[in-house]
């Protein structure tokens, strides 16, 4: 009786698998577009893992892996759960923000109040000379406006 | 300057804790905040819509010279995800 071939569908699904998590953590304060490719890399071994069972199963006096098939994939399931659950918090924490002005573009207005409940505008931060240490005024440069969470 | 969802009482609570002396704006209906398209419905305290971070660098005639979106280091990703329950 000939000795069982290697289920190399099988692991090498699997292996595929382990790059997806990695790649993710690592580009997604990069770039948002990573969520895609970690997609990808998951469908693809999936597809492998796939067929790595069908072959343990359906072609069992040839092929090794019916041990091995339901480990690997529960293992999968959980980084894909690990993923889903990463990218879920990610979109909670980080808008996506795609329409923010870009350099070059003008910054949309405002006229909000301030701490002490004066409205206080875009305009009015721009153009309000600010006094130097020696007391003289000098024309303002530029503005930076800082978004945050908030304090609570 | 700095804007933030807080409505001005809570930003006043912060100027005088943490002694800030450039202004601090209230944008508690987050009409600038959806402006900018930094708006995280929900994801404040007891489900405020609040602001993600950002920094606009704007030049004396309003035009974005720099910006600094938040796609977020580990350490705020890490922050971000304990505070979920």
């Amino acid at each position: 009786m000939n000795p069982k071939k290697p289920n190399w569908q099988l692991w090498g699904g699997f292996v595929l698998s382990l790059t997806a998590l990695p790649v993710y953590f690592a580009l997604v304060t990069t770039t948002r577009s990573v969520f895609w490719l970690s997609v990808a890399l998951f469908a693809a071994a999936l597809v492998l893992l796939i067929s790595g069972l069908w072959r343990a199963y359906g072609q069992a006096e040839t092929y090794r892996g019916k041990i091995a098939g339901p480990i690997l994939t529960v293992c999968l399931a959980l980084m894909m759960g690990i993923f889903g659950l990463s990218a879920w918090v990610v979109s909670k924490a980080f808008p996506a923000a795609r329409n923010a002005p870009q350099p070059g573009q003008k910054a949309p207005e405002f006229v909000l109040a301030d701490s002490a409940g004066q409205q206080v505008s875009m305009a009015q931060l721009l153009s309000s000379p600010i006094t130097d240490a020696s007391g003289a005024a000098k024309p303002v440069k530029g503005l930076l406006v800082v978004f945050y969470r908030g304090y609570w | 300057m700095a804007i933030s969802a807080d409505t001005s009482e809570e930003s006043r609570g912060l100027c005088e804790r943490a002694g800030l002396t450039f202004p601090i704006l209230s944008d508690d209906k987050a009409e600038t905040i959806r402006h900018y398209d930094l708006l995280l419905p929900g994801s404040g305290e007891k489900g405020r819509d609040i602001s993600g971070a950002a920094e606009f660098l704007l030049d004396s005639s309003g035009t974005v010279r720099w910006r600094k979106m938040a796609e977020g280091s580990t350490e705020q990703f890490l922050e971000a995800a304990k505070k979920l329950n």
